[in-house]
Order: structure tokens, then sequence, then C-alpha cells
């Protein structure tokens, strides 16, 4: 099931939540040159989890849920750009555990 | 004591000797205060974050002190409020004597660097003085990366009438023109300003136009944005900031009318 809220796309297999980047939020930032996650693993809804410098803007990015970050896309620091490509596999930003799976079902359907 | 013309005969020499090519230019004569004025603001403009003497800032700030407040400085006491805690004022936000002025900063956040450009972040920066570009280095160095959209930094306002600013980069709109994440990056700018305003104790904020300038953002939509989400703000906090939107064009001041005082 996919849904999406903050301008990212939040999957969620078995009770593992992937958030990735979204085309909209692709097109308005431009190349992305820079990633840096937070360090805080344990995160609220709306809390940073990562900032990024792209070519039309600076932008934090926002957890769309309260959970656990497990894993981080640490391939895109080194190569940012590949948060621009059009494959989960390559944008994702952060896998989520502990989330209450109620408030993902409220979530936007994407 | 030093007049106004001796000041800033000496701020140009000293800023012209930190350049390597300084003494060519200070060859050239420069006979009115405007055009000394004029090199005076370049030089600060482009100056980098570097460190300054003490007279330096003694000389500088004698001459922005005087020329700050050598015009008409408007406080809240003088305004009346078009609604509960919101004010509509047109003029310089430089003028401003108030807790703090909201200035429409880059992603840099160092203030604009070039020489004498037309935009808020140069005059707020020139009128302030040097200090302001060293507080802003400052936070930058520290924070390790650039500022991102929507969010607010705060410093102190040094020469100017208000005490403090609150720096802010709006959201850039290039052809492709304004979308909801821009939307909501610009609305973000507003509220993360009155949010640092009430954690810093403030009693009143001004605004200018964010976003609306350099960034392209439609004045109309801009406007929109910010009136609602500062009584969106102010209403779900039961915040008790006093809020000035600051207009300087006669365009911003009709839009903000019928938004504000005709709805």
């Amino acid at each position: 099931m996919k849904k999406r809220a903050n301008f990212l796309f939040i999957e969620k297999q078995d009770d593992v939540y992937t958030v990735s980047m979204t085309p909209e939020l692709q097109d308005d930032i431009g190349t992305v040159g820079f990633v840096e996650f937070v360090d805080e693993d344990n995160v609220k809804k709306d809390d940073p989890i990562l900032n990024l410098e792209a070519s039309k803007t600076v932008l934090e990015a926002y957890s769309p849920l309260t959970g656990k970050i497990v894993e981080r896309n640490d391939k895109a620091v080194s190569e940012p750009a590949l948060l621009n490509s059009a494959k989960t596999e390559e944008n994702w930003l952060i896998k989520l555990s502990d989330v209450d799976e109620a408030e993902f079902n409220q979530l936007e359907d994407a | 004591m030093l007049n106004q013309e001796d000041r800033l005969d000496y701020l140009i020499r000293y800023l012209l000797e930190e350049k390597p090519n300084g003494q060519e230019l200070a060859q050239s004569e420069l006979n009115s205060m405007d055009e000394k004025f004029e090199l005076f603001r370049g030089l600060c403009n482009v100056r980098e974050a570097k460190l300054v003497s003490d007279e330096f800032i003694e000389t500088q700030d004698a001459f922005l002190t005087e020329w700050n407040h050598d015009r008409k400085i408007t406080r809240l006491d003088d305004l009346q409020p078009v609604q509960s805690q919101i004010y509509l004022w047109k003029g310089d936000i430089t003028t401003l004597a108030v807790d703090a002025i909201v200035n429409a900063a880059n992603s840099r956040l160092l203030g604009c660097t070039q020489a004498n450009h037309d935009c808020i972040d140069n005059i707020i920066h020139t009128r302030a003085g040097v200090q302001l570009r060293l507080a802003c280095d400052e936070i930058m160095t520290e924070q390790g990366r650039m500022e991102a959209a929507g969010k607010a930094k705060i410093t102190d306002a040094y020469n100017l009438p208000s005490s403090y600013v609150i720096h802010t980069v709006g959201p850039f709109i290039d052809q492709r023109g304004i979308s909801p994440i821009k939307e909501q990056l610009l609305a973000s700018c507003y509220s993360s300003c009155l949010k640092l305003a009430d954690e810093q104790g403030l009693g009143t904020i001004a605004f200018s136009c964010i976003a609306t300038g350099e960034f392209n953002f439609p004045k109309k939509r801009a406007a929109e944005i910010a009136i609602q989400t500062v009584k969106e703000y102010l209403s779900k906090y039961k915040s008790k900031l006093n809020v000035i939107f600051n207009v300087f064009s006669e365009e911003d001041q009709l839009i903000y009318e019928n938004l504000l005082v005709n709805e």
C-alpha cells in the first residue's frame, strides 16, 4: 500500500515503511547536490529527517509519520542525484519501523 | 568630533585598504556625500564575513546611528491596527523601531553580496552594519549547511532602530510558477518567524513581503498566504504578538488593504 504526506511517498511492506521522493518534489527542487540526514533515530511526524541542497532550492524534509529510522539511503549522501531518479529503489530516503499502522492508514492514498 | 563626511572618508579608506586592488580604487575622485555613500555601501555589501577593527566598528556605528535616525522613525504606537493585533504599514522597514523586523534572506544567509543592489536584504544589512553579516556567518558556520527555505533565524539588529532581525528564506519561483510545495514553504516562513518571535518573548514583529521581490512569488497569492498563516498562528497558539505587514510599493499596499480592510 502506498500513501503520501509532506510531499513524500510512504510505502508499507510488512512492518517497514519506506519514505521516498515524489515527482512533484523532485520537479520543484531540481537537481540534488547535497544530502544530509538527521542523526536522530526516533522521529515524530513532521520532525526534520534530512536536508537537501538542490539546484532550485534548499529544503528540509519532514517525516510523514512517527517512528524509528532503521535505515537511511546512505548512497544518496555520496551520490545526491540518486534522489532525482524515478525509481524508488534509488530515490528512497529513510525506512521507518515502530509506526502506528492507523496513522499510516489515515494518510492520503498515493 | 568627526562629522558624517569625515566618518565616511575613514570607513571608505579602511574598506579599500582591505582589498588587494584597493589603492587603485582609492585614486578615483569622489566629491559628493552621495557618491561617497554609494561607495561605502557597495564595499560593505561585497565585504566577506571577516574580523574588523574596533575603531572601524566605532566609527561605522556613529555614522549609521546618525544616518538611520536622521529619518522619521515609526513605532507601534504610531500605528492603528486594521484588525486585532494586525497592522498594515507602508514604508521603509529599516525605519521601524519594533522588536523584530523580518528580512527576506537567501539560503547563504549572509546578506546580499551584490554591491548597491536594490533589495531588502541589501538595505537591511547596510543599515545594520557589518556586524550583521558576522553574526549570520557565525550561525551558518555552526549549522554547517545552507539555510533551508521556510525556516527562521534571529540576530541582533545592530544599528537599526529595531531590536532584532529575523532572517527567513522564501521559496524561489521559476518560470513554471507556484506549486503546493512552494505555497507551503512560504507559509512556513511566516509561521517559523512567529514561533521564533514568541520563543524569544517578543511583542511586535514586522514582516516584509517575503519572496515577492527577487524570488518572484506572485504578490497577491503571497499576501493571501501571509495573512492566512498569521491569523491561524495567532488564534491557534493564542499568541499575543502584534504583527505588522510592511509593504513598500503602492501595489502591495492595495493588495493588503483589499485583503485586510475591505474583506
